[in-house]
């Protein structure tokens, strides 16, 4: 017998072996294929790394979004503004899933929504959302109606100084049997929205129906003419917003004390800020403050709250809360001025 | 025979007999009543101030986590504690403590690049390991020298 020759059952069965180890492999690549994650890859960084990568996403009205999300450095959450997907915790080293659902096309916001660092408030992102129908077409969301502080022309960032400030801490309970004998109009949510609570005690100063009550008790009844715009849930509602957004900055009890608001400039405002630098940046402003707190509308607080700025590190909201929410917002703003008592009822 | 080897052990049953003392002698330490305690842990990177929490075993012990900085959170090695907040936030929880010795706390969220390192201590009850093992320590020391004072 030849000693240099393989016998052919040998290469054959080698050949065979080789195939199958090709066929297993191609299987393997197909299996591997068909269980890919599915969804767009979206990693968080703080804000000096990046932020959201990718910032800008784009979806169609009635497809699900699928978003695959993970942090590269500390904790994120995830959360989309005007939507009522619940928000999400983003770690690093682990991918959370989340599949958004949009029924309105429109530019939507998406921010993070755990202190992940000084400039934490700048981690935002957009959807932009098309009709499914008409690809091409700009499937804008219907023009909303412009803010009511536009419509009322109030300038949000002049300063808004109170005429008159009360003695003490006007408490609203001692006021709830006298509002009945007013004139209607001051009762009104119109007249609630466009005034200020300074304004309103001006107002109503001249009134006949108020010559007997003292300033004091005048105080108590506005107070008492602003706990009539708002309910317990909606107060709570604010409350656990305000504490997760904004008290950070402007203080628990609203005096502007907030922790992140130790690290900026004082009032002249060209320190370093939130880690930047910037000129006429400024403290966030004090809630606990008469003088400013009671020269404000509701309308005048709710368009700070839409469209932030002001030259501090504000940032906007328009796109995150819908208008009844920072209306509920605006009213919990008041109660660190006013002591509602909400267990009386007023009608 | 028998005496001289008596003579040998002896010293070193009684050391065998001091080191089985302070292992197990139970310590003269007067039990405190227990009582309620509050603890306001101001949390910021990568820190715990107080990071060092003294009670007493049954205490009723409130921990209220207060993040100075960026999101932060707590949890206690062997106690079902786990807290979690955002600056401006407080986060509180009342456990009772009622497994003596000493614990680490550490951070629970990911807070930054030395968030491992972010730990602190809940110690329940006197350092008994400590005062045994430093008392171990004294019997090994004169277990070493005694053949020198033969």
């Amino acid at each position: 017998m030849d000693a240099g020759r393989i016998a052919p059952q040998r290469e054959r069965r080698a050949r065979l072996f080789l195939l199958a180890l090709l066929a297993a492999l191609a299987l393997v690549l197909l299996a591997a294929y068909l269980a890919r994650p599915e969804g767009v890859l979206v990693r968080a960084a703080m804000p000096e790394q990046g932020g959201w990568l990718p910032a800008e996403l784009k979806a169609r009205v009635g497809e699900p979004l699928r978003l695959r999300l993970i942090s590269e450095d500390v904790t994120h959450g995830f959360a989309v503004g005007r939507h009522d997907a619940p928000a999400v915790d983003v770690n690093p080293g682990e991918y959370r899933e989340i599949t958004l659902l949009f029924d309105q096309p429109g530019k939507y916001v998406y921010y993070c929504t755990r202190w992940c660092g000084l400039n934490h408030w700048r981690m935002r992102g957009t959807i932009e959302v098309v009709s499914a129908g008409q690809p091409g077409s700009d499937g804008q969301a219907a023009p909303a109606e412009p803010p009511l502080y536009l419509q009322l022309g109030i300038d949000i960032d002049a300063p808004h100084p109170a005429a008159v400030v009360p003695e003490g801490r006007p408490r609203a309970e001692l006021t709830a049997g006298r509002i009945s004998g007013l004139p209607e109009h001051y009762r009104s949510r119109e007249y609630y929205l466009s005034h200020s609570p300074s304004q309103a005690w001006q107002a109503l100063r001249q009134e006949p129906a108020a010559q007997a009550l003292s300033d004091e008790q005048l105080w108590s009844l506005v107070a008492g003419l602003w706990q009539a715009q708002t309910r317990v849930e909606r107060l709570e509602f604010a409350r656990q917003q305000y504490n997760q957004n904004c008290a950070a900055c402007h203080g628990a009890q609203g005096a502007g004390d907030g922790v992140a608001a130790r690290q900026m400039a004082d009032g002249a405002g060209s320190g370093p800020v939130m880690g930047m630098q910037g000129h006429g940046l400024q403290k966030p402003s004090s809630f606990a403050d008469p003088g400013a707190m009671l020269g404000a509308s509701p309308a005048l607080l709710a368009g700070k709250i839409v469209r932030g700025g002001m030259g501090t590190g504000m940032p906007y909201w328009g796109p995150i809360f819908d208008d009844d929410q920072v209306m509920a917002l605006v009213e919990y703003l008041y109660t660190f001025q006013f002591d509602y008592s909400l267990e009386v009822k007023d009608e | 025979m028998t005496k001289t080897s008596l003579h040998a052990v002896l010293p070193w049953l009684v050391l065998a007999l001091l080191a089985a003392l302070v292992l197990l002698l139970p310590l003269p330490v007067a039990a405190a009543a227990p009582r309620a305690r509050r603890f306001r842990i101001e949390a910021s990177q990568f820190a715990y101030s107080p990071a060092v929490l003294r009670v007493n075993p049954g205490d009723q012990v409130t921990i209220e986590l207060a993040p100075q900085d960026v999101v932060h959170g707590l949890s206690i090695d062997s106690y079902p504690v786990d807290l979690q907040a955002d600056p401006g936030q407080v986060a509180s929880l009342t456990f009772t403590a009622d497994r003596p010795g000493v614990f680490k706390l550490r951070c629970s969220v990911t807070c930054g690049n030395m968030h491992p390192f972010m730990t602190g201590k809940l110690q329940v009850g006197p350092p008994t390991l400590l005062w045994r093992s430093l008392g171990l320590a004294l019997v090994a020391l004169a277990a070493a020298l005694l053949p020198r004072f033969k």
